[in-house]
């Protein structure tokens, strides 16, 4: 009777986390040193010692992991709530110049500052990521600002300005990247694709009160991105104060986009895949969409990473280049779909 | 005291305004129709009154309160508008749109109430959706459409209803349709309801009041009979109606209609 029912809905997630948990248990035990069941289970759990593959895991490939699921997660939701939020199913972090001005802060701050930060201690490692977070925050409220028209968000306006703004940050942060030295330039290059490469524990930690202080806020606010599906002045008419929601909502994913980009650079396609993916999967019902998107945006992101990771051992493949390997034909196959 | 009522309203889109000053009030538990000409301001009206488009100066009063000083949510409880050609996802169905109509009785989250399942039904029974309430929105017909629209609104529970030409699109059987649940709302319900219509003659069958807009101006209101008369077509659109009485109910009936024959008709018809 129905398409997609609860009993439906809650079986993509069990798959989505088996799959989860597989992929997870793959880049865990796979890598340029292997390592069987056993050893994995018994270094995870405590039961056995062994120095060298502790530092395996919980310094290299565990924070490595926690990273990638993180990043997806949030990238995931993110494009799922800007779609909804801009009424484009095309619009995409990446589009939408957020990355791209964080990319430009945290070339700003290498430019000026990397030199002099080499310590270790919590400002040095967390100066990065802040930094990028401040920028994405600043770029988003720039967009939001310029496509405000008349009083409403104009959804054409939203996605031009964002293009264009991101472009305007792109070259900007291009010109800086030039006038580096060689080592910084790598790094802000490396970082500009999307890497996962300098994961760690710090990065975990830094990310993570915004996934719990945002999650929670966008899943409550899902029904409301139900209701943005129709037009404007239903929506208005039904109660909703508009410009005040897309507002809150836009914030909430501006912050996990920001927070996300911080500490793995600029991966696009997460945010523009993953919510068509969830859609054809469960339906277009937020409150079920929004979850399914940040298993799938973990999943993708993962999977991504350990492929970035081995499939040129011991060279490493930016995440973000593995991930716009598949994302670019699915944009162009939405792109004619969208025609037909 | 008026149920909805404007005071000096000064509206349009952007550089452009459409009325200004214009005094309009809604008369409580009748069915009033908005005419006129394209561009006359009618379906602005509408929308600057049901707070879809901000008004640029003036004040529309809901029970006597300015509407600015209200929450929306608050006044969605109390009005509602259907605006002319509403689009949703093709792949909502028809029970899940119409449960969006409840939205401004839930709190944040909180999961239907027997009320609220109560006034769904209610609202797919009396538009006759509920045969296909499972079926999805890019699956109906247009007068399917229109009716499912109605409910979502009618799933609110306003005592105010502002329909922007509910009938456009639709082939005669839907139309009447349409504007026969609208009668049925107003008489079991008593339902206010403001309507943009541009059928004259269902203008004069199913309202009470008749509001003759031109060029930002409200030209002219009364009773069908009073206002579905030649004189008063001629000035508003300014064509030669042939109106008579329908011999069974007394309501007037443009039968037939032609352009003014000179350039000084059309323009004693101004004045």
């Amino acid at each position: 009777m129905l398409k997609y029912s609860q009993e439906r809905f809650v079986g993509i997630m069990l798959t989505a986390l088996g799959l989860i948990v597989a992929a997870i248990y793959i880049s865990l035990s796979y890598g340029v040193f292997d390592l069987t069941f056993a050893e994995v289970v018994k270094t995870l759990f405590g039961s056995q010692s062994n120095g060298e593959y502790d530092v395996l895991i919980y310094q290299f490939r565990l924070p490595r992991i926690v990273i990638a699921g993180l990043v997806g997660a949030g990238l995931g939701v993110a494009g799922a709530v800007l779609q909804g939020v801009s009424r484009n199913g095309l619009a995409d972090p990446g589009i939408l110049g957020i990355n791209a001005g964080a990319g430009l802060a945290i070339v700003v701050f290498m430019f000026f500052y990397q030199g002099k930060l080499a310590g270790t201690d919590w400002f040095s490692i967390l100066a990065m990521p802040f930094f990028g977070l401040i920028g994405g925050l600043a770029a988003s409220i720039l967009v939001y600002l310029l496509s405000w028209k008349n009083g409403r968000l104009d959804s054409q306006r939203f996605l031009l300005t964002g293009i264009a703004l991101g472009s305007g940050f792109a070259a900007l942060s291009l010109y800086i990247t030039l006038k580096m030295d060689p080592t910084d330039f790598h790094t802000a290059t490396v970082w500009s694709v999307g890497s996962l490469f300098h994961a760690n524990w710090q990065y975990s930690i830094s990310i993570l009160p915004w996934f719990l202080f945002l999650l929670p806020i966008i899943f409550w606010k899902a029904h409301i991105l139900d209701l943005f599906q129709l037009e404007e002045s239903s929506v208005k008419s039904l109660g909703v104060s508009v410009g005040r929601e897309q507002v809150i909502l836009l914030l909430c994913s501006t912050g996990l986009v920001s927070a996300c980009v911080s500490v793995s650079g600029s991966i696009g396609f997460v945010g523009l895949i993953v919510p068509h993916l969830a859609k054809s999967l469960t339906g277009i019902r937020h409150q079920r969409m929004i979850p399914l998107c940040a298993m799938l945006g973990m999943l993708l992101v993962i999977v991504a990473d350990f492929i970035a990771k081995n499939i040129f051992a011991p060279a490493e493949v930016a995440t973000g280049t593995i991930i716009s390997l598949i994302g670019v034909p699915y944009f162009i196959y939405l792109l004619f779909r969208s025609k037909a | 005291m008026s149920i909805l009522r404007t005071e000096k309203l000064q509206a349009g889109y952007e550089q452009h305004t459409v009325f200004q000053d214009l005094d309009f009030a809604v008369k409580e538990g009748k069915i009033t129709t908005i005419i006129g000409p394209n561009g006359c301001g009618k379906s602005t009206l509408l929308k600057t009154m049901g707070r879809i488009l901000k008004q640029k100066a003036g004040t529309v009063f809901l029970y006597n309160q300015d509407l600015r000083s209200l929450a929306t949510r608050e006044i969605a409880k109390k009005l509602t508008l259907l605006p002319q050609n509403p689009v949703g996802p093709n792949e909502l169905t028809v029970e899940e749109l119409i449960t969006y109509g409840r939205f401004p009785h839930l709190n944040q989250g909180q999961k239907s109430s027997i009320a609220d399942q109560k006034a769904i039904e209610w609202a797919m029974d009396i538009t006759k959706t509920i045969s296909f309430r499972h079926r999805e929105l890019g699956s109906l017909s247009g007068g399917e459409r229109q009716k499912v629209w109605l409910a979502m609104a009618l799933a609110q529970e306003t005592a105010i209803l502002l329909l922007d030409e509910p009938t456009t699109y639709l082939d005669m059987v839907h139309q009447l349709e349409v504007l026969k649940i609208v009668q049925q709302l107003n008489r079991q319900r008593q339902c206010t309801i403001v309507m943009v219509l541009h059928d004259i003659n269902h203008a004069a069958r199913f309202s009470h009041e008749i509001v003759a807009m031109k060029e930002g101006h409200i030209v002219a209101l009364g009773s069908p009979q009073e206002m579905i008369t030649p004189e008063v077509l001629k000035q508003v659109f300014c064509i030669d109606a042939r109106v008579m009485l329908d011999p069974r109910d007394g309501v007037p009936v443009c039968f037939s209609y032609d352009n003014l024959q000179t350039e000084k008709e059309a323009i004693g018809g101004e004045t």
